[in-house]
């Protein structure tokens, strides 16, 4: 990446940090980000407080899209719009949150088609085709690059302000984010010269910062152990993400989590299907009308669209907020479900929340309010929190707690207790997904299971991880595979193949595997010990390779287990 | 798919599985123990994972009672318990404890602490803890019998959420 290709002014405004001109001996303090779908924000501790640094345009809210126009692409942190519409000429990549790191055959993908950018899929599992609209041709590009361009941008905007060196930093994820596609987020920052300390579902970033709140405005330090429970709920443009913590002292403890990948995109083209006359294409000019008016219908009951789309056809209509919710009504349940799901994960009724949280964009649609409040039995929303800023500044505070900064007044003194939001597992029983680490599994975390062979004499085993929720393990994400060998000839269901796994503090994923002879208390051949995910792109081949290959011969099944 | 038929992970008694009945069910007791410990150093496991399946074991030298790992007394309220895990993830936490090391020992020690708060914080799992615990120390406490019924209870089932 040619970083001087970049060019970013030096801010005029003043950032006010003193502490900035960092003495060499104070760790350096790691920023907390947060790529948004349709916006991205960038915050750092300051000294004593989350500081959200601004673009020259002096917004804290940076539109997150690349523009491949000229000889040099340039990201929305630099690059200056003069319309809205410009974003959708086919020139500019956006949405790159929904993109990366998912196959052509994920429904997600599918539904980027619509976007004026090229996106293409062959439907083999492969990573899908991404262009932009340069002078008349295609430049392919890959979401991870995109983002990394991006990221570039953020990283020399914020040197520029906080003149110092920037490479540590805190990134906030969708809690529905497979392993793989963290590994692409991580990859995408190693590219823009940025070395993650920790990948925050975003809504746990969230429990953080109320945590602090909660330790600011009530000084008993955990010694009265007055705990809160909240839900957060998160909602941006492309994602939906729910948590349920428990709070006192500054500690969060997150007891479920639970998340999708819908949101605002989905909103939005739904709408755009539903006002658009008939065989016209979804135009630039019809989504920037459908934003407007989704925007509007937050404090409107109903609003008037006019667009002229330039080929002759008019858009003249009248879009009321029941229509609007019709027309959106799987969205709105979907984001019910979740809730419902994760408070029964976390085992809270909806009466017991202390505090409802929602931020995200999505979060001001008034629908959406009194579903979610609805589910928790709340009247009120939580108003301590900025619905647009939440999340970027928890992640600042996790950037200067991870960094290991002390704060004399205590406003550091906090710890998120993470939960893994997806089980990871096995494939064993036939093609079932046997989970070894069950979601919302307190991380650190170390679980094991015992299994054993199918076959008499079966020499070796294949072990293949996967992560997610599904039954089977076609419904959940390949994270890696590898084959334990020099199992002694013995009759099927006799040896015992412990898989363990362990998942440490910064969410790194182990998986052990060692081959144990009933009777005998050590592993007849060496442990295998492999970092997980291992599976590159066009994993959905992977595990159809191995099938072919193989077939049921390697098969594991799970050993039965002493009541 | 031969392997598919007879099992089923969660209810291995609710089917009949001929390929399992290989192995016996005392052959499991063998897991309490776990045998990987000694196979290499690079498998962490050591202090932890034996500890938390020695609980119903008698014959072991008596490790610290979860008590003692969350350094409150027997009596401890619910909400004692609750904030020393706080207090104690406070401190003990990697985020907190390691700074950026491979602080492996700091999770060992983390994961030991919930283990003992998710005993103990579950009303349900303290009081057979607590059964468990007064039968096998013979302390000098009214020891409530607390019969046979629990001996069997495994509680590498005592999963977390």
């Amino acid at each position: 990446m040619a970083e001087a290709a970049y060019t970013v002014a030096s801010d005029s405004e003043n950032t006010g940090e003193e502490k900035s001109s960092s003495s060499p001996s104070l760790p350096e303090i790691a920023l907390g980000i947060d790529i948004g779908t349709s916006q991205c924000s960038i915050a750092v501790w300051n000294g004593s407080q989350v500081h959200i640094l601004r673009n020259t345009r002096n917004q804290k809210l940076i539109k997150s899209f690349v523009t491949f126009k000229d000889e040099v692409p340039a990201g929305g942190v630099s690059n200056q719009l003069a319309h809205e519409q410009e974003m959708l000429t086919g020139a500019a990549i956006f949405n790159m949150k929904r993109l990366v790191g998912r196959v052509d055959t994920d429904p997600v993908v599918h539904a980027s088609k619509n976007l004026p950018f090229l996106v293409q899929t062959l439907d083999i599992g492969v990573r899908p085709f991404i262009a932009a609209l340069v002078n008349n041709a295609w430049r392919s590009t890959t979401p991870e690059e995109v983002l990394a361009i991006f990221l570039v941008e953020l990283r020399l905007m914020a040197e520029a302000q906080l003149k110092r060196p920037v490479r540590n930093v805190v990134l906030t994820v969708p809690v529905s984010f497979s392993r793989f596609q963290l590994t692409r987020f991580e990859r995408a920052c190693a590219m823009a010269g940025l070395h993650v300390l920790r990948l925050m579902p975003e809504p746990t970033a969230i429990a953080l910062l109320y945590a602090q709140q909660q330790q600011m405005t009530t000084h008993d330090n955990m010694g009265s152990g007055s705990e809160r429970l909240a839900v957060i709920f998160n909602m941006g443009a492309g994602y939906c993400d729910v948590a349920v913590t428990a709070t006192a002292g500054g500690v969060s403890q997150i007891k479920a989590l639970a998340g999708s990948p819908i949101g605002g995109e989905d909103i939005l083209q739904n709408t755009i299907r539903h006002i658009a006359p008939p065989n016209e294409e979804a135009s630039g000019l019809l989504r920037v009308a459908a934003q407007d008016a989704i925007h509007r219908l937050t404090d409107q009951e109903n609003v008037q669209i006019e667009v002229d789309l330039g080929n002759g056809n008019k858009i003249s209509k009248v879009l009321d907020r029941l229509e609007f919710e019709e027309v959106n009504q799987k969205v709105f349940e979907e984001c019910e479900r979740l809730v419902v799901q994760c408070l029964r994960d976390a085992r809270v009724n909806g009466g017991d929340i202390d505090d409802l949280i929602m931020v995200g964009g999505c979060s001001y649609i008034p629908k959406v309010r009194t579903i979610i409040k609805n589910v928790c039995k709340k009247d009120e929303i939580y108003k301590g929190v900025n619905p647009l800023e939440a999340a970027v500044r928890g992640a600042a505070l996790e950037g200067a707690v991870t960094s290991g900064i002390h704060d004399p007044f205590g406003s550091l003194d906090l710890l998120t207790i993470q939960a893994t939001p997806l089980a990871v597992g096995v494939r064993a029983n036939g093609n079932k997904f046997i989970p070894v680490i069950p979601r919302n599994t307190m991380v650190p975390a170390r679980k094991d299971l015992f299994f054993t062979t199918v076959q008499d004499n079966q020499k070796e085993a294949l072990i293949i991880i996967y992560e997610g929720e599904g039954e089977t393990v076609e419904e959940n994400h390949l994270l890696g595979y590898f084959k334990l060998v020099g199992i002694p000839p013995a009759p099927k269901g006799v040896p015992e193949i412990n898989v363990c796994m362990d998942i440490d503090a910064s969410n790194a994923l182990r998986v052990f595997a060692a081959v144990l002879m009933p009777g005998s208390s050590s592993p007849v051949v060496p442990v295998i010990e492999v970092r997980m995910p291992t599976v590159d792109d066009g994993h959905g081949w992977c595990a159809q390779a191995l099938n072919v290959k193989y077939g049921a011969t390697l098969d594991l099944i799970t050993l039965q287990r002493k009541m | 798919m031969l392997s598919s038929s007879p099992t089923s992970f969660t209810h291995p008694f609710l089917s009949s599985s001929p390929p399992l009945s290989p192995i016996s069910p005392p052959s499991r007791t063998a897991r309490i123990s776990p045998p990987l410990v000694s196979a290499s150093c690079s498998y962490t496991y050591t202090e932890d994972s034996p500890r938390l399946h020695q609980i119903p074991r008698r014959l072991t030298t008596v490790p610290a009672s979860l008590y003692d790992v969350l350094e409150v007394p027997l009596g401890a309220t619910s909400q004692d318990i609750k904030s020393a895990y706080r207090r104690l993830a406070r401190i003990c936490h990697p985020d907190v404890a390691g700074t950026d090391r491979t602080s492996s020992s700091s999770a060992d020690e983390f994961m030991k602490i919930h283990a003992a708060y998710c005993t103990l914080s579950d009303p349900e799992k303290r009081s057979v803890y607590d059964r468990r615990m007064l039968r096998r120390s013979r302390p000098l406490t009214v020891g409530t019998s607390g019969l046979g019924s629990y001996v069997g209870r495994n509680w590498e089932t005592d999963q977390c959420w």
